[in-house]
């Protein structure tokens, strides 16, 4: 079962999909229509006929002190399409974060192989991961890791300031991106003057402001209450439609529900991978 | 709870090892200075105020006036002490002190052998100079050591030095100049380091009169001056100092012959001012102007003070590591008093490690500082309780100056928001007291840099500047006064001249630039006055012109050697006289002295040249040729071989005066000497520089690690969303490069205003302060910062963001 919602209207579907539905589901969500859906993993790589954007091959990590030398990721293979929404779980200390800072090009692996849309970047310069990550990749915390000396506007702003982006085009995008996050009259507030799901759309705004094609989440909701939890999980499950992979560490199965698709992580490896069936 | 205080500070300190180490580091070097500092200063505030009667003695000293303006001068003539004595029988003690400096002396040993000396603080000097100042003798009576002809006086080194012993000196006999015996009367304790009379031998005034040598043939000269002939009193207690003025300028009028009666004229220069005026020569030429007492005492209190500024930025930087503490120890009941008490007394402690500390390091150091400025300061400056005071002073001071503000700061957290460890460093926005002060000190350290690179310059100006003669490769050599010794001196020009190496030879009374110099006033074109202004006199044979390359710019040199046949008269002479036309100069009479023998006519003009050093403006020169007043030989050597061209010159010289004592010098050397006390003070200066732009750069050390550790995270996140390491480092960088601009933008025009208000305008000769020291001082400044901050930086920027973020 699958269903899609265009304003308060949910269209509900049972069985077999079909492929007039998915022209239908396409045309809605090219039409920015309101999206959330469980969709059958296999039909929703056939709809959208995705490719690969993430591929890792037997990805290991340690952790070295001087007498113990921890494994955080095992062999780990692991493979995300292009406009995929996954959700990684596990238990504290199973490797989650270190995978999500490995795929956000934030550090790098000791073996194996890491393709990002076809190109090898395991082995990849400080300098060349660095600009990779800031054209591609938007990061999302579960603390909003907001500067508390700049403000919403200037927080939003600081991504593309790095990658170069004029002034004048800068103010539009930001403007732009804080409208639809509705957080504009809240433009020239620090962060501290915020509430904490204020804080956290701001982050997504940050996070989506240089339009990257995939958006690294880690918990992005364990820091709120449900109700402002929900609405950030809508706030990518929107984005997710408009085609941005996203990744997202959580420990809420709820979280986990907005997901295509479940890796549960256990001890740096993967121990199952739920298709969210309908 | 004071011993918990301390339990508490002493901890602190341990626990932040490297910001005690950068606090007290940054306050011992500028408590250092400050000390080093006030021992200059007490040092060059205390010259004889040993004399018993201080306030009492003055300087006679001759006033004159002239076109252009009135001069001071030290010397006196001759007849002044013995006429003190005759007109005003209400002084009791009037003492004329004559300095003999290059004499030569010599001792017989038991075993024959003569010992030979050349002394530069010998005098002649009349006993009642021993009554007035209050110096220790060893041996020998005060009273009557000097009272008689040919008896001399040594201190205790010279009497070791000429006897092996000095108790075994007394009723010795010294040979002075090879031809007068005199006996050792009297041994003076050796002159302390704080003395304008560093007397190491005293002949009595008595032996100058008797032998009535080449300069004191008229004794009842009072129209010459001799700036070696000094006179002091002791002015009555019932006399007033404007009184007595007013009774010498009548003296003068009575004394001396029409026009010089109201040109030159005497006045009284209290003892107490003699090491302060630098306008007035004093014996040692070492002058230390109050202008130069306030500029360098300010300089200490700035270094002081830019130390306690780096203390307040990083004990403010600091505390909002403390805030816990202090939200605790505020819930325990602890209050606001007790808890800025408890600040204060860790400043105390810092304070007090780097007052140690800076003792220490003065110590050290001192040495250096006494060979850099050519003085002497004891080393055992602790036994000294004005010391002491002024290390408590400075404790005390800079306790409250860097302690007070952290200490309410941090007395004044709200215990919840600080329990909560909601504080944080505040970049705050605006103007934060931390950027404010960090201005402030860069001002001041680049108002020391923009000064001394000024002093640098004007310096190195002076050291390159063409004099207008050939100065390299030209060796002084001096020669024995007597006239046997004179009849020599053309066998020995043709000796000298013989020699490989050696290219031209001259005889004059003086180098071009000289120190010593001889000056008159005289007539020109029979005119039956004398002019109003006076000439430099130069006496040199016709080889001088040459030799130093000086240019004629109408007629030429005088043909002979031996006899006096013209004049030749420099550009600012004719100037003087009013003569635009050289060439109209030429055949024109100059008598001087009213003396037949000197009116002959100018028989070439040179261009200017510098006679004196390049703080003085050329003055006029009339140059002649006068065998008996030669005292050096001229040696143009070869740049090859120097060392055997001396050799060589050394043995001849040695072959044709036998009992004399050979000494030379390299002309360039003795002029750059000239400059030896600016250049002295140039050193220090630059190394005051040095040591404000060290401390400043070490707050701004301490502040960056700071500031790194508390943006760490930010540093972390700017990284995530795409931040180079270049980005990185330009976020530290910019905030500081902006501060020291704007530090810079205040001093530059601070800087250039007292340098040339104040420094600059002291010399004639003197450079105009261009943009190039401008821009040296800021890009120094920020290279230096750069350096400082960048390390500090890079190793924030390089660091792993996920390190920075995973504290959640």
């Amino acid at each position: 079962m699958y269903h899609f919602r265009t304003g308060s209207v949910l269209k509900t579907y049972s069985g077999q999909i079909q492929k007039h539905h998915i022209i239908l589901l396409i045309n809605y969500i090219q039409n920015g229509m309101h999206f959330s859906g469980k969709l059958n993993y296999r039909s929703f790589y056939q709809i959208k006929n995705l490719s690969t954007m993430i591929k890792i091959t037997d990805l290991e990590k340690y952790y070295r002190t001087e007498e113990v030398e921890t494994v955080a990721l095992n062999k780990l293979s692991i493979e995300v399409k292009k406009g995929e929404f996954v959700a990684i779980m596990g238990p504290s200390g199973c490797g989650k974060s270190t995978l999500l800072n490995i795929l956000g090009m934030l550090d790098d692996p000791d073996e194996g192989s890491y393709m990002f849309n076809g190109i090898e970047v395991a082995h990849f310069s400080e300098r060349k991961r660095a600009d990779l990550r800031k054209h591609n990749i938007g990061f999302v915390f579960q603390s909003f890791n907001l500067i508390d000396e700049l403000t919403v506007f200037e927080n939003v702003e600081l991504p593309l300031i790095y990658t170069g982006v004029p002034s004048a085009e800068r103010l539009k995008r930001v403007e732009e991106v804080l409208t639809k996050m509705q957080i504009i009259h809240r433009r020239n507030h620090y962060p501290q003057q915020l509430s904490g799901g204020q804080q956290q759309r701001v982050a997504i705004a940050r996070a989506v402001v240089n339009k990257p094609k995939l958006i690294l989440a880690d918990e992005p909701t364990g820091n709120l209450d449900s109700g402002n939890g929900n609405e950030v999980m809508d706030l990518l499950t929107e984005l997710n439609a408009q085609g941005t992979t996203i990744v997202m560490v959580t420990h809420s199965e709820h979280d986990a529900r907005y997901s295509d698709r479940i890796i549960r992580l256990l001890d740096g490896q993967t121990v199952i991978e739920n298709m969210m069936n309908l | 709870m004071i011993k918990n205080y301390l339990k508490i500070a002493w901890r602190n300190l341990l626990r932040n090892k490297s910001y005690a180490a950068i606090n007290i580091a940054g306050l011992a070097i500028g408590i250092a200075a400050c000390l080093l500092i006030f021992l200059i200063v007490h040092f060059e505030t205390s010259f004889d105020d040993f004399h018993l009667k201080k306030d009492q003695i003055y300087r006679v000293i001759t006033v004159n006036s002239g076109p252009d303006g009135i001069t001071k001068e030290s010397g006196t003539p001759i007849p002044l002490a013995e006429g003190l004595r005759a007109d005003f029988p209400e002084l009791k003690e009037v003492a004329e002190i004559f300095r003999n400096g290059g004499s030569h002396y010599s001792v017989q040993n038991a075993n024959g052998s003569k010992k030979k000396f050349k002394e530069d603080d010998a005098y002649y000097a009349e006993p009642q100079f021993y009554s007035i100042f209050s110096f220790d003798w060893l041996a020998g009576d005060k009273e009557t050591a000097l009272a008689e002809p040919n008896t001399i006086v040594l201190s205790r080194d010279e009497a070791n030095k000429f006897f092996g012993d000095w108790h075994n000196a007394m009723g010795k006999i010294v040979r002075y100049e090879n031809k007068t015996d005199l006996k050792v009367t009297g041994i003076l304790q050796n002159s302390p380091a704080n003395t304008d009379f560093p007397i190491k031998l005293v002949v009595s005034c008595a032996t100058m009169r008797e032998k009535s040598s080449d300069f004191f043939r008229n004794l009842k000269d009072w129209v010459s001056t001799f700036s070696a002939n000094q006179c002091y009193i002791v002015l009555p207690e019932n006399v007033s100092v404007n009184q007595f003025n007013g009774d010498l300028k009548a003296m003068a009028q009575r004394r001396k012959p029409a026009p010089y009666n109201t040109t030159s004229v005497f006045g009284l220069q209290p003892l107490a001012d003699m090491h302060y005026n630098t306008a007035i020569d004093i014996f040692t030429g070492h002058t230390f102007s109050k202008q130069l007492l306030d500029v360098v005492s300010l300089i200490g209190l700035f270094l002081l003070v830019i130390a306690c500024v780096n203390f307040i930025n990083l004990a403010t930087a600091q505390a909002v590591n403390r805030s816990k503490e202090v939200g605790i120890r505020k819930v325990l009941g602890s209050n606001r008093k007790q808890l800025a008490l408890q600040f204060i007394a860790e400043t105390f402690i810092i304070a007090l490690f780097a007052a140690v500390l800076a003792v220490v390091i003065a110590q050290v150091t001192l040495p250096f500082l006494n060979q850099l400025l050519n003085i002497r300061l004891s080393n055992a400056f602790l036994s000294d309780p004005l010391v002491w005071l002024f290390l408590t002073a400075t404790v005390v001071l800079v306790t409250l100056l860097s302690g007070l503000y952290p200490a309410t700061v941090l007395s004044g957290f709200n215990p919840i928001t600080a329990l909560k460890n909601k504080i944080t460093a505040g970049r705050t926005r605006g103007i934060s007291l931390r950027q404010a002060l960090v201005v402030f000190q860069f001002f001041i350290a680049q108002a020391l840099v923009i000064g001394t690179l000024v002093v640098v310059y004007q310096m190195q100006y002076f050291h390159n500047k063409s004099l207008g003669f050939n100065k390299d490769a030209i060796i002084n050599v001096p020669f024995p006064g007597d006239s046997i010794s004179r009849l020599k001196l053309n066998t020995l020009r043709d000796e000298l001249i013989r020699q490989p190496g050696v290219r031209e030879v001259s005889y004059s009374s003086a180098s071009p630039s000289d120190i010593s110099n001889w000056d008159s006033d005289f007539k020109y074109d029979n005119a039956p006055q004398q002019t109003k202004f006076n000439a430099y006199l130069k006496w040199a044979d016709t080889g001088y012109f040459k030799l130093y390359g000086l240019k004629f710019i109408a007629g030429g040199p005088y043909k002979s050697n031996d006899s006096f046949t013209g004049w030749v008269v420099n550009q600012t002479l004719l100037a003087r006289l009013g003569v635009t036309d050289p060439e109209k100069a030429i055949g024109k009479y100059i008598k001087l002295w009213d003396d037949p023998h000197k009116n002959q006519q100018i028989l070439g003009v040179v261009k200017d040249f510098n006679v004196r050093s390049l703080k003085n403006a050329i003055p006029p020169v009339l140059m002649g040729s006068w065998k008996d007043v030669y005292q050096k030989i001229n040696i143009k050597i070869a740049p090859q071989n120097i060392h055997q061209t001396l050799a060589g010159i050394q043995k001849t010289w040695n072959n044709t005066f036998p009992d004399g004592i050979y000494e030379f010098q390299f002309l360039d050397k003795k002029i750059a000497d000239f400059y030896k006390s600016e250049d002295q003070l140039s050193q220090l200066y630059e190394i005051f520089a040095g040591i404000a732009i060290f401390i400043s750069c070490l707050g701004l050390y301490g502040l960056i690690s700071f500031m790194v550790v508390q943006r760490i995270k930010e540093v972390g996140i700017r990284k995530t969303l795409g931040a180079s390491v270049g980005n990185i480092v330009y976020l530290f960088s910019k905030e500081f490069t902006l501060l020291i601009i704007i530090a810079f933008a205040v001093s530059a025009p601070i800087a250039w205003f007292s340098m040339n208000k104040w420094f600059l305008q002291n010399y004639t000769y003197r450079i105009t302060i261009g943009p190039d020291i401008f821009l040296l001082a800021i890009f120094a400044s920020v290279c230096i910062a750069w350096l400082t901050v960048g390390y500090k930086a890079i190793r924030a920027a390089l660091a792993n963001p996920v390190i920075s973020l995973r504290s959640e």
